[in-house]
């Protein structure tokens, strides 16, 4: 009897609307085969992906369907997967395990060096532990891009009975789901980073506060959870540190830090005001630090490498990899983890591979629905936080939108607005109010009926909402509307009354 | 009613009471939490009518009232509005003839709008009770929702 031979398919969310659970389906019965599910490459538009093993590692199969299984069986027609361009231009240190492990089988992960970083954590005292991720110059990847030792180090000094960690897997942001591929493929990354965190900074209890719409999320999480809590090493100082998964129930402003806190506590995502900041005053009144899913998954090869290895890694303000997002009309969307400092156009061109066939390009929207949009001119742009702080706008959670020539930017920026306007937690004016006011104009120009002066109205309401929002939602939602007026006035124009 | 609301939340054992996750249970189990179940949700949390009704109005993904037997929601995030989610929501209004947030007469679909589902490699995407659905065009979706009966 032959053995059946090993193939691996991706479990992945969107490998599976893909086509993968349709794979697994039609070949879980066939003897010759063992399926093993693994997490994605992210390499998304050759999914469902088909690997096996091979002298030269694995070779791969692209848009499988099941009728391709004896060619695949054969060998023929495979491609290495260290030839794929997509992949072999990244570095992936935050994602090296993608594709490559069983997202829930620890020893996997210990096998590729997994856990390495908490025992650093246990053997060095928290202060040092601070000191690493300091050295590291490791800032927020959520959005605001704060350096995450400060934090750490704010709640570490904290007096108080009880502390807390907190994991924001909430991503709000439309065009990003890099959190939603650690929490699904490979999550004890996560909890690692949360373990070291919580030595660092002496904490009690964990939460990871996860989106609704992420169901697998949340479920192989809470199985990660389990098998960490079986190997004991749910542990602080000798004493069980749990971490809840809270499901969130599909509010935008929930991802931002303090509503993320009182939807936790159970009540209204509302914003509370800062300071003071969640590192002093956080859930349950108590220090919380309050960090993104792909921040605390930074954290484990921080402290097995040292942080100085991280540092020497991206540019001068904005160390390490980013996790881009690439999707919208690009020809080749899917995750691109690369240090700080390639232009929007290397990025686009290298690996996004161009436009998606009969698309010709528009613009490019980076840092989800606050981030402002950049057209084919402005494509130099270096991507990294002081770059980006200086055209004032923001790289965000890392999600990348190309629009092609059919979106319609008068249409497009009453959409940002109606999201705003939809999702603001409504705790301060220029928000609520702005927002609303804002669609109403955008919808007066799409019927053909807005005026010049209604042009100038949104700069100034923009001009409110930016300085006097209580948080980003509002303060950064004037962006996307004005960047679209700004480099595509004549469509504005176009659709003015005569 | 009344008993059965009791019975669910008695799962519920937070400390202190935690709203959202108590009237997420009864989602979970009843559907939908009924607006005159909130009385006995205060009551059995020991907080008061509003602090509930406020949970309740809050969230988006709450509801009042049963939805249809399926429930469809279409990506309109940023990805999917660049790959034309707007057709695809127009397809789906004009052949089900519903507008967002209605439910088909018969009760089969409930069609609602959501910001991201995840999924913006393959856009336009949307999401059918628990199924995720990627790379759609408007011609495919009357076979897609034969599917769901
Ligand atoms: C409206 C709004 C929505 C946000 N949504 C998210 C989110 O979905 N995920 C996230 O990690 N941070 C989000 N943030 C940022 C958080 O407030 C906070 O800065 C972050 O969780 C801190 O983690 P970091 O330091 O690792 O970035 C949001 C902020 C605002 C103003
Ligand atoms: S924008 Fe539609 S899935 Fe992300």
């Amino acid at each position: 009897m032959s053995m059946a031979l090993r193939l691996y398919l991706s479990n992945d969310t969107s490998a599976r609307a893909a086509g993968a659970g349709l794979l697994a389906d039609a070949w879980s019965e066939r003897p010759e085969v063992q399926l093993i599910r693994t997490s994605s490459r992210g390499a998304f538009f050759l999914e469902p992906v088909v690997e096996r093993d091979s002298p030269d590692g694995r070779l791969a199969w692209f848009r499988v369907i099941p009728e391709d299984l004896p060619s695949i069986l054969s060998g023929r027609g495979g491609t290495p997967v260290r030839s794929i361009p997509f992949l072999m231009q990244q570095t992936r240190f935050t994602f090296a395990n993608f594709g490559e492990t069983e997202p829930l089988v620890l020893d996997e992960y210990q096998a590729r060096g997994g856990l390495q970083g908490l025992e650093t954590a246990l053997r060095i005292t928290p202060d040092a532990i601070i000191e690493e991720v300091r050295v590291s110059q490791l800032r927020g990847r959520g959005g605001a891009a704060f350096p995450v030792w400060n934090k750490w180090k704010v709640a570490q000094q904290a007096k108080a009975d009880e502390k807390y960690v907190v994991a924001n897997a909430d991503e709000g942001d439309a065009g990003t789901y890099c959190d939603r591929m650690i929490l699904e493929g490979d999550p004890f990354r996560l909890l690692e980073g949360m373990l070291i965190c919580a030595r660092a900074i002496g904490a009690d209890r964990g939460y990871v506060y996860c989106r609704q719409e992420y169901p697998a999320a949340a479920a192989t999480l809470r199985a990660a959870i389990h098998k960490a809590d079986e190997a004991e090493l749910l542990d602080v100082d000798g004493e069980f540190f749990p971490i809840e998964v809270v499901e969130g129930a599909g509010s935008y402003v929930c991802g931002e830090e303090t509503a993320l806190l009182e939807s936790i506590e159970g009540r209204p995502g509302v914003v509370r005001a800062k300071p003071p900041y969640p590192a002093q005053s956080g859930l349950f009144g108590r220090p919380t630090v309050v960090s993104n899913v792909l921040t605390f998954a930074t954290i484990p090869n921080i402290l097995s490498w040292g942080g100085a290895w991280h540092a020497a890694l991206g540019t001068e303000q904005s160390r390490g990899t980013m996790a881009l997002q690439l999707g919208g009309r690009v020809k080749q969307p899917g995750l691109v983890e690369v240090p700080f400092g390639l232009t929007l156009r290397q990025v686009l061109d290298q690996f996004g591979g161009g436009m998606a066939p009969g698309s010709r390009f528009k613009a490019v929207q980076v840092g989800g629905p606050l981030g402002s949009l950049f057209p084919a001119s402005q494509l130099d742009m270096t991507i990294c936080y002081d770059a980006f702080a200086q055209a004032g706008a923001v790289l965000g959670h890392g999600g990348i939108v190309v629009y092609d020539h059919q979106t319609e930017m008068v249409d497009l920026a009453r959409h940002f607005m109606a999201f705003t306007a939809q999702e603001s937690c409504g705790k301060c004016t220029p928000c609520r109010i702005g927002s609303v006011r804002g669609v109403e104009i955008l919808e007066r120009i799409q019927a053909g009926s807005g005026t010049a002066d209604d042009l100038l109205l949104l700069e100034d309401l923009g001009a409110t909402m930016k300085a006097a929002s209580l948080c980003a939602l509002g303060g950064r939602a004037p962006y996307p509307v004005l960047t679209a007026i700004e480099h595509f006035p004549a469509e504005f124009r176009n659709r003015l009354r005569q | 009613m009344q008993e059965q609301v009791k019975e669910i939340l008695a799962q519920e054992k937070s400390k202190p009471p935690n709203i959202l996750k108590a009237l997420l249970l009864l989602q979970e189990q009843l559907g939908h939490v009924p607006v005159e179940a909130v009385p006995v949700i205060a009551h059995t949390l020991d907080v008061t009518t509003a602090q509930v009704a406020g949970v309740l109005s809050y969230y988006p993904d709450l509801r009042v009232s049963a939805p249809g037997r399926h429930l469809i929601r279409v990506c309109i995030g940023e990805s999917c509005f660049a790959n034309g989610c707007g057709r695809l929501l127009r397809t789906l209004q004009d052949s089900l003839r519903i507008d967002v947030g209605e439910t088909a007469a018969g009760g089969r679909f409930t069609l609602e709008t959501m910001s991201c589902a995840g999924n913006c490699a393959l856009s336009p995407s949307m999401i059918v009770d628990r199924d995720l659905h990627g790379r759609l065009l408007p011609s495919q979706l009357d076979a897609l929702l034969d599917h769901y009966r």
